[in-house]
């Protein structure tokens, strides 16, 4: 069943910038990840699902409702984290993460205090002074701390350092575990590939595939075989690149990384463009 | 209708700039009060002679016979016109435009809470600090004019003319509020929210100084406020008093549908 539908929307902002006839879904208990490089039109998807764009062509619910009608609705139990964020910068992290307790009506739970400990986040202190990375893991705590069924995530991880990249994958992997449907934009091949079940690749404001991993994966294999001098050495070399030997010959194949098949799609370009 | 936790938050932000303003206001209401005096009228007289114009632009121009008359001249001319508005621009501007701009809507937007409340409940925190000023301003005026001079004013007289000032701060207060919905760019919030009230001020100024300039009046909101009228009870000034609230009332729901519709580009 698809928690998350989104068929033929389509925003044109003028001179090619917008999305343009975006469809696909998020299947229950499903981690989907969407994949473009900056401007592509993840955020401006999102938005639709957030309610804070209204879709003027095509459609998107979740649950059945409609992203910008129901709004108020989806919210009690959906989670986001933007992509630019910032907040009541006045608050310090402790006020902000009570305002928004109470705003949304989120009963008090362990939940926040366990997220907190997991992200290492010191709530103390103005939200101004506080870095990039500390501001990110405040939102991602926000997020997660009412438990809620669906998660929509817009590049989550940016400015978390390495190790808390990894936290924060683990903690997808858990939410997964617990059956939670997930949406996560990334330009980060690497969490996307460790995360995500499906994928969804963004260009130009197109959706230009989606697929699983794997299937993403085998559709970009690429098969060698190579003949070497004697049947020994042919059977070292496929032990040491993984290969199959058949006499002096010896198959290979290179799994390409998803970055390499995103690269494909983008025409070889090196660069976030 | 309301967001209680969100309406806490931001009266905490009002509270202070409240207090500002209500100290400057305590201020110049006990001062100017305490001028009226036989005595003093004469020196003010002699500005009057000295300096017509300067006097009248800022709406002094010396008719004042009573208590009331004199709080119309040198009160409700300029220092009650002038504070509350402020205090609706920088507030109106920083309930919305300015979380729309800095992208901070999203922690009230991304919520189980519908547009129409959290919109209403920044304009229920505007409001509150209008109506706040004005009650303060009443009570203070009953206070020190009470107690100085008992059998100089119609405390129903006082209350007419302060239900008028009322309605002309709802209204500003509905521009401020209004174009900071519109405008997701405090720039643009200010420079009408601000803009707007400012140009009518002066061209009321303008209006004041002479016949030439009076026709200035008919371009400006603050001529339907007209203190000595609402003294007096005279029935255009009722009317004003009315169309400034409806005017008031048209530009808050305006301001709430036109938010619930916008796109919240962050």
């Amino acid at each position: 069943m698809s928690v998350i539908e989104i068929s033929h929307l389509t925003r044109d902002y003028g001179s090619g910038k917008g999305i343009f006839d975006v469809t696909f879904q998020v299947n229950e208990g499903e981690v989907f990840g969407f994949l473009g490089p900056n401007g592509a039109g993840k955020t401006t998807t999102i938005r639709h699902l957030i309610g804070f764009i209204r879709n003027k062509a095509g459609q998107c619910t979740i649950n059945g409702l409609d992203c910008w009608r129901d709004s108020a609705k989806i919210h009690q139990s959906l989670g986001y984290i933007p992509g630019e964020i910032s907040f009541f910068d006045d608050m310090t992290g402790t006020d902000y993460l009570k305002f928004v307790s109470k705003y949304k009506g989120i009963a008090e739970s362990g939940r926040q205090k366990e997220l907190i400990e997991r992200f290492e986040l010191n709530p103390e202190g103005k939200i101004r002074k506080m870095s990039k990375g500390m501001k990110q893991k405040l939102g991602i705590v926000t997020a997660f701390m009412n438990d809620p069924d669906i998660l929509i995530l817009d590049e989550p991880t940016s400015g978390l350092d390495p190790l808390m990249q990894n936290r924060f994958i683990e903690l997808i992997a858990d939410e997964k575990n617990k059956g939670k449907t997930v949406l996560l934009s990334s330009h980060i091949f690497e969490e996307v590939e460790r995360t995500c079940d499906r994928i969804g690749i963004i260009k130009d404001g197109k959706l230009v595939t989606v697929d699983s991993v794997e299937t993403l994966r085998e559709r970009h294999m690429r098969t060698y075989t190579v003949s070497l001098n004697t049947p020994e050495e042919a059977s070292e070399f496929a032990k040491d690149f993984g290969g199959t030997a058949s006499g002096v010959n010896v198959t290979v194949a290179s799994k390409l990384s998803l970055e390499s098949i995103f690269m494909d799609y983008y025409g070889g370009g090196h660069n976030d463009q | 209708m309301i967001n209680s936790t969100l309406y806490l938050r931001e009266m905490k932000k009002s509270w202070k700039m409240l207090l500002i303003f209500a100290a400057v206001l305590t201020m110049y209401v006990s001062i100017i009060i305490a001028m009226y005096d036989p005595e003093m009228m004469k020196t003010l007289d002699t500005f009057n002679q000295i300096m017509p114009e300067m006097m009248a632009a800022f709406g002094m121009n010396g008719m004042a016979t009573s208590l009331l008359g004199f709080m119309v001249s040198y009160l409700y001319g300029f220092i009650l016109l002038i504070f509350p508005m402020v205090f609706s621009i920088l507030r109106g501007n920083g309930l919305i435009a300015k979380y729309t701009e800095n992208g901070a809507i999203w922690v009230l937007t991304a919520a189980p809470v519908r547009r129409m409340k959290i919109v209403c409940t920044q304009l229920a925190v505007l409001l509150s600090g209008v109506f706040l000023l004005m009650i303060y301003t009443t009570v203070l005026e009953l206070i020190v004019a009470g107690s100085q001079f008992p059998d100089e004013f119609e405390v129903k007289q006082l209350l007419a003319l302060n239900s008028g000032l009322i309605s002309l701060q709802m209204f500003i207060a509905g521009i401020c509020f209004l174009s900071s919905c519109i405008f997701s760019d405090t720039k643009y919030s200010m420079a009408f929210g601000a803009g707007i009230p400012a140009f009518m001020y002066v061209l009321k100024m303008l209006a004041n100084v002479g016949e030439k300039t009076e026709a200035a009046k008919y371009f400006s909101f603050f001529t339907l406020f007209d203190g000595n009228a609402l003294i007096a009870g005279e029935t255009s000034a009722i009317v004003c008093t009315i169309v400034l609230f409806a005017g008031a009332v048209v530009m808050y729901v305006l301001g709430c549908v036109i938010f619930c519709r916008k796109d919240m580009a962050l």
